[in-house]
């Protein structure tokens, strides 16, 4: 392989892992705040997808726009969710299954309303965008895949400028630690919970609506995403924004490296086989051997 | 004898008594010249149910909820088809099978069982997954083109049926053995708390691999049934998610950690799923969906409970008349 193949590839990875960070920050805010696996996520990213197809469709609306406007819709529809189920189930510091299998019966549910409304086959979006590509000396950037890469690593940015800067995203990352802490400075719990999950879904929508614009997809979209989005918060250690990001590079270039050694059929393994590799040995996240290490020092 | 245990023994012959009527009726309905596609329905639900209380062993009295069971499905599904077509007789191949499933359930348990909860659940997505990718690879099995089954012989739908319902009475009888067993109050233990079991000295891992095995080892049988019978098989079909989802959804729409439950919730699911199916192809799991949530949400243990509230319902009426007529 030569240089210019590697540059190719490396861009490509670095492309892959902007939205794949953007797809699974939803699940780690989720996460970290209300300790729900979110296997919901996967119908989110998916209703995402159609919206923005519907929108362009219908009304000609270019499907960057369409992803930004998905991402406030998404938002009210996570918060009502939230009201209608997910505070019904009891809080706790740990994971629970009943909190996982609701989020999964949410998924069974979206992903056949997919199905009733849009059948099930492969449709996909076609820009002016999708067959273009830029040269920059040796390495091809597609288009599309730029302008997706953009918007999507902008919001993640936004997201860590709320974080860092505003009361919601501190009384968040307090949340994050400790709940009851929080909840004895004054959080209102609840409302933070509420407003998180559709933040959370709010990312998901935004998402599906940009890999809409990469991948053909149907109403079983979400699930070989969902799977990713696993992969990159349990490499991030499951409640880190910065972790999360590392954990879509991670996962961005082993897939998209892999093609050197493995036969294409097999490529979708690679992020199953990261995700009980990555939940079986490195509890911590990518983040945690580093922990270790210093602990051993 | 105290009047507590006089009780507890009527009520386990009361048991005893329905679950061999059930047997009963289900063994002669063939004889009464019912419909092949009734037959066929039958049996379907007669698989399904092997599976469904096999993974109540694991997810209902363990508690360990595993989306990983098309693994043990198809594998048994794989084995005895490859078996059967070389010729061997199908009770042996589906020995085979079993055994084929039970020794993944231990590769796949040593590891995975490290993680708790909703962990151990994600990961177990993971590996059904990636063996479904796999198995559509793998040349020797035919790939994604699938598996057709060399069987000689006549087509015999009964002795399909019959196979059927006996690896479902015996899936039966283990899960209330176990139920009614200090293994299954060990294993009721681990779910509710794992450290407090280890500490009256129950070991969790054990304990859950070996539960693991036998639910293994009934899906393997199951999928195999199921393979002779159908004669085609392909990995989207028996490794497919979808297929997970089904054998996790019954035992829990039916009643986790109960043995009437996933019985109910497989003949529930193999009934009405086929009518389902055919009338709304695409979207027939919105139902279950929402079932599954419904549950979760106010009934825990699905069917049963409900019957459960409807009975203690109906004897409190049947009391307050009572009371009234003596009155």
């Amino acid at each position: 392989m030569d240089t210019a193949d590697f540059a190719n590839l490396l861009v490509s990875a670095l492309l892959l892992a902007g939205i794949y960070a953007a797809m699974s920050v939803g699940m780690t805010i989720v996460y970290g705040v209300m300790k729900i696996v979110n296997l919901a996520h996967a119908g989110f990213l998916m209703l995402g997808a159609y919206f923005v197809l519907e929108l362009y469709e219908s009304w000609n609306v270019d499907p960057l726009a369409g992803s930004l406007l998905a991402f406030p819709l998404f938002l009210l529809a996570g918060m009502l969710v939230h009201w209608l189920l997910v505070k019904r189930i009891p809080v706790s510091d740990q994971p629970t299954l009943a909190s996982l299998l609701l989020m999964f019966g949410l998924w069974l549910v979206l992903q056949n309303i997919g199905y009733l409304v849009w059948g099930n086959s492969d449709r996909s979006i076609l820009t002016t965008r999708t067959l273009s590509s830029l040269h920059v000396g040796p390495i091809t950037i597609p288009t599309v895949r730029l302008m997706v890469f953009i918007p999507a690593v902008c919001s993640l940015l936004l997201l860590e400028f709320v974080l860092r800067k505003t009361w919601y995203g501190r009384a968040v990352r307090a949340l994050m630690q400790n709940r009851y802490a929080g909840r004895l400075a004054g959080i209102p719990v609840e409302k933070m919970a509420r407003l998180t999950f559709g933040v959370g879904i709010g990312f998901a929508g935004a998402a599906g609506g940009l890999l809409a614009q990469l991948y053909s997809f149907s109403p079983d979209f979400g699930h070989g995403f969902l799977l990713r989005s696993f992969v990159i918060i349990v490499l991030g250690g499951l409640e880190s924004f910065w972790g999360a990001a590392a954990g879509a590079l991670v996962l961005a270039l082993v897939e998209t490296f892999s093609i050197l050694v493995l036969p294409a059929g097999y490529q979708p393994a690679i992020a199953f086989s990261l995700l009980v590799l990555a939940l079986i040995l490195l509890p911590g996240g990518i983040a945690g051997i580093f922990a270790k290490k210093q602990r051993w020092a | 004898m105290t009047a507590a245990s006089v009780r507890m023994g009527r009520f386990l012959t009361y048991r005893v008594a329905g679950w061999g009527t059930l047997l009963i009726a289900l063994g002669i309905l063939p004889w009464f010249g019912i419909s092949p596609n009734l037959t066929r329905l039958l049996f379907t639900s007669l698989v399904w149910i092997i599976t469904s209380v096999a993974w109540n062993l694991l997810g209902g009295f363990a508690g360990q909820v595993s989306f990983g069971f098309a693994v043990f499905y198809g594998l048994g599904a794989y084995t005895a088809a490859m078996r059967i077509s070389a010729g061997i007789p199908p009770l042996a191949a589906f020995a085979i099978a079993g055994l084929v499933a039970a020794i993944a359930s231990v590769l796949i348990g040593l590891p995975t069982f490290r993680l708790r909860g909703p962990y151990f659940a994600i990961a177990t997505i993971g590996v059904s997954e990636a063996m479904r990718v796999l198995m559509t690879n793998l040349s020797f099995t035919g790939g994604a083109s699938g598996y057709r089954i060399a069987e000689p012989g006549p087509f015999r739908p009964l002795e399909h049926y019959y196979t059927a319902l006996g690896f479902a009475a015996m899936a039966v009888v283990i899960s209330a053995l176990i139920h009614h067993s200090k293994f299954g109050l060990s294993l009721q233990a681990v779910r509710e708390d794992q450290e407090a079991a280890a500490d009256i000295g129950v070991n969790p891992l054990k304990a859950k691999l070996i539960v693991h095995l036998l639910a293994a080892t009934l899906t393997g049988i199951a999928g195999g049934v199921y393979a002779r019978y159908a004669a085609y098989i392909h990995p989207q079909g028996v490794f497919g998610f979808h297929t997970s989802v089904a054998i996790l959804l019954m035992p829990i729409i039916g009643g986790a950690g109960t043995v009437a439950g996933p019985v109910i919730g497989g003949f529930v699911y193999g009934l009405v799923q086929e009518e389902l199916v055919a009338a709304f192809p695409q979207f027939h799991l919105l139902l279950y969906g929402a079932l599954l949530i419904v549950i979760i949400l106010f009934e825990p243990q699905g069917v049963v409970g409900w019957l459960g509230k409807l009975r203690s319902f109906i004897e409190r009426i049947w009391r307050k008349s009572a009371a009234a007529s003596v009155g």
